[in-house]
């Protein structure tokens, strides 16, 4: 599987992966001079808080996400192993957002359903990889670091 | 990330693309490709780095990040992003007038007319002063007293323009406020610019319309060609040109003013494809100047065995005749060298007419054409070129839809070389461009009159002039004439700069690419709204990156024809 793989002593801290993910994904008008002024402001579902570094869901392996949904809203992607919210059967009781173990899942202030970076599955990149200045985020072949490696 | 756009609308350009990939010569257009996406918090006027605790941002999205470390949010961060912009415009203008009037004080030239260039020289040092310039005068009173009443009427370099400057070091200021230092700062450039055109006339004579030919086909294969690049002092330009005429060597330019009495200096190309006369093999040297010349020139230069030589250094040659003399002679010896090596010189050129000015377009003809309805409205092409469009493709189709459909345009500098590229200065094509309310106003207008009448490089103050020309020929205000300024594809400083005094004189202005102020719904709707309370004349920012020329066209029409002009976010700049 495919993972994004961000490198700390690459990220500059430019906010530019937030500024288009929120207008790609998270806008309305897919448009960065009108996404600017949406109300409620798009939330980008990649953050770029404190130290310089890039975060966006892990998709994890064994998705804490996944296990705590009550109602299986929150699914895996069986071809790909993307974690993705399933936005119409979400009831927005906040399980998610709270065992998620690194705080990547968020409320819509719009409609009542959960956010997350679905690694942008719908289209052929991830915005975030491909405007990424310094190209800290890209999109690695997961590598195997088990001990029988070594 | 992929840019999929048509490079250029013009084919002597396209010729060289093939093998500037070919052999990977990177151009303008790669590395702009190569810089996608642009930060999007600059492109927006969200960012700010003036001191070292930043760099900052407004983030649209988040709300930690709302305000910069000083506190700037992001209305005030918009604001100054424009502001920056003409500050430096209005010092790159000042440079240019200063350069020139060093070369006529040092004694470089005798000016044709000594009392009246002494006489403007001194206009231009009370200008600088203390902004008591009698030039002021020549501005209608109603717009002056506009300017006296919000604080933007010109007071000398102290008061404009280093106060301006001041705003983005801190201090508090509404966006209002910060915009008019922004005017004030212009329109200081726009008198110093307008002096500066007449130090042109009293030094080296009138500027008559000129019969030459544009585009690279003009470059020649038999002779040295020097290539003068950019702005810098006309007195060293002339020098070139007298030093050359004599030994027979061409000397043409890009970006720079072709017309300098006695010589011409033909167009080459225009900004976008500044790099492209190079890898022509038939330019044996080039003169640069900073203003409008890539750095990239250099590095290209150096693969074709060019020598460059800057003008613009920290150690000048004292006497300007014997560097001319220098210059001339490195290009003789560089032709030596290259005698006999393959030059790929396109065929394609135009003729044009460029150089009118004022006086010998009759301001009066105009006005009775707009008034018996012969004509739609007065634009006036500006602004150099941008990498961000295909070259030329909007301000040919734009000026093309306009002419047919009777509304009759005006150009300058770099834009008057674009067009005249299309053959829009050629008088012969005029039948075929214009619609018959504009070829009657151009005949009535005299003999050899093109479709687009060329007022002359920015750094002759034509527009200003011709503007003055039209606000006097009826004593009426500039606000109530059908006149729009379009910057098609605009790209320095100076064009900002000029787009705003175009605006404080009451002239609505369309400028594209969008100006870095979209961050903010407030001062985006502030050059529209505010300006319009203020001057009766908006400056429209258009966010639309993907509206069509066309469009563009329809809109300047459907706006002269008095319908509703761009809507923008709705929002009030209140």
């Amino acid at each position: 599987m495919k993972l994004l793989m961000v490198d700390k002593n690459k990220c500059t801290g430019c906010h530019q992966c937030e500024l288009w993910c929120g207008t790609e994904i998270a806008s309305v008008s897919k448009e960065l001079y009108q996404a600017i002024h949406e109300e409620p402001h798009p939330v980008p579902r990649v953050y770029v808080e404190g130290k310089q570094f890039a975060l966006q869901c892990r998709h994890c392996e064994n998705a804490p996400c996944i296990e705590a949904c009550p109602n299986g809203t929150m699914r895996r992607d069986p071809e790909t192993g993307l974690v993705y919210v399933h936005e119409p059967t979400c009831i927005a009781c906040w399980m998610c957002v709270m065992v998620c173990p690194f705080g990547i899942i968020n409320p819509s202030p719009s409609m009542k359903v959960a956010i997350k970076c679905d690694r942008c599955r719908n289209m052929g990149y991830p915005i975030c990889a491909e405007v990424c200045p310094t190209q800290a985020i890209r999109l690695e072949e997961r590598k195997d670091y088990s001990k029988k490696n070594f | 990330m992929e840019f999929i756009q048509k490079k250029t609308a013009d084919r002597a350009v396209e010729h060289f693309l093939l093998q500037a990939a070919d052999e990977g010569i990177s151009l303008v257009w790669d590395r702009f490709e190569g810089q996608l996406p642009e930060c999007g918090f600059c492109e927006a006027g969200l960012s700010c780095r003036d001191c070292l605790q930043g760099p900052c941002i407004s983030h649209p999205f988040r709300d930690s990040n709302k305000a910069g470390v000083c506190g700037k949010d992001k209305d005030i961060l918009a604001a100054q992003s424009l502001l920056r912009l003409v500050v430096k415009g209005t010092m790159a203008i000042l440079d240019q007038v200063n350069d020139f009037v060093q070369g006529v004080e040092t004694g470089g030239i005798t000016p044709k007319n000594k009392v009246q260039a002494n006489q403007i020289i001194k206009e231009i040092q009370k200008l600088y002063k203390n902004g008591e310039a009698k030039v002021l005068k020549a501005f209608p009173g109603a717009i002056t007293d506009i300017w006296k009443a919000m604080g933007i009427y010109p007071e000398g370099l102290a008061k404009d323009l280093f106060k301006a400057a001041q705003k983005v070091e801190g201090g508090i200021a509404s966006v209002e406020d910060t915009l008019l230092w922004a005017f004030k700062s212009s329109l200081l450039g726009c008198v110093a610019q307008k002096l500066q055109g007449s130090l042109k006339k009293s030094v080296f004579g009138d500027i008559t319309p000129t019969a030459l030919e544009v585009n690279l086909g003009v470059l020649q294969k038999g002779t040295p060609n020097i290539l003068l690049y950019g702005h810098f002092s006309p007195v060293l330009k002339h020098k070139i040109a007298a030093a050359a005429a004599k030994k027979k060597i061409r000397v043409m330019g890009v970006c720079t003013d072709p017309l300098l009495p006695p010589y011409t200096f033909s167009p080459v190309t225009n900004y976008g494809s500044q790099e492209i006369p190079l890898m022509t093999g038939a330019v044996n040297l080039i003169v640069t100047g900073d203003q409008f010349v890539n750095p990239s020139l250099a590095g290209i230069a150096k693969d074709w065995g060019v020598a460059v030589v800057a003008t613009e250094v920290l150690k000048k040659e004292r006497s300007l005749e014997s560097f001319a003399a220098q210059i001339v002679e490195k290009a003789e010896k560089a032709f030596e060298l290259r005698r006999g090596g393959s030059t790929d010189i396109p065929e394609n050129k135009e003729s044009a007419v460029m150089g009118f000015v004022v006086e010998n377009v009759e301001a009066k003809k105009i006005v009775e054409a707009l008034k018996k309805g012969k004509i739609k409205g007065i634009v006036i092409f500006s602004g150099s070129g941008n990498v961000k469009f295909s070259q030329d493709h909007e301000i040919v189709t734009i000026a093309g839809e306009l002419l047919k459909k009777d509304v009759f345009c005006v150009s300058e500098g770099d834009a008057s070389v674009s067009l005249a590229k299309y053959g829009f200065l050629n008088p012969g094509q005029k039948e075929k461009n214009c619609g018959k309310g504009v070829t009657d106003l151009l005949a009535a207008l005299g003999k050899n009159r093109p479709s687009v009448l060329d007022l002359g490089s920015s750094e002759n103050g034509g527009v200003t002039d011709f503007l003055l020309g039209i606000a006097g020929a009826e004593k009426k205000a500039l606000k109530d004439y059908p006149i729009r300024a379009c910057f098609s594809e605009a790209n320095r400083s100076t064009e900002v700069a000029e787009a705003l005094w175009t605006v404080a004189m009451g002239v609505p202005a369309y400028f594209w690419p969008c100006l870095p102020v979209t961050g903010s719904a407030k001062a985006t709707e502030a050059l529209a709204q505010f300006c319009q309370e203020k001057f009766g004349a908006k400056l429209h920012v258009i966010t639309d990156k993907k509206m069509e020329p066309r469009a563009k066209a329809a809109l300047i029409i459907k706006d002269l024809e008095g319908g509703q002009g761009p809507r923008l976010s709705g929002l009030s700049w209140k």
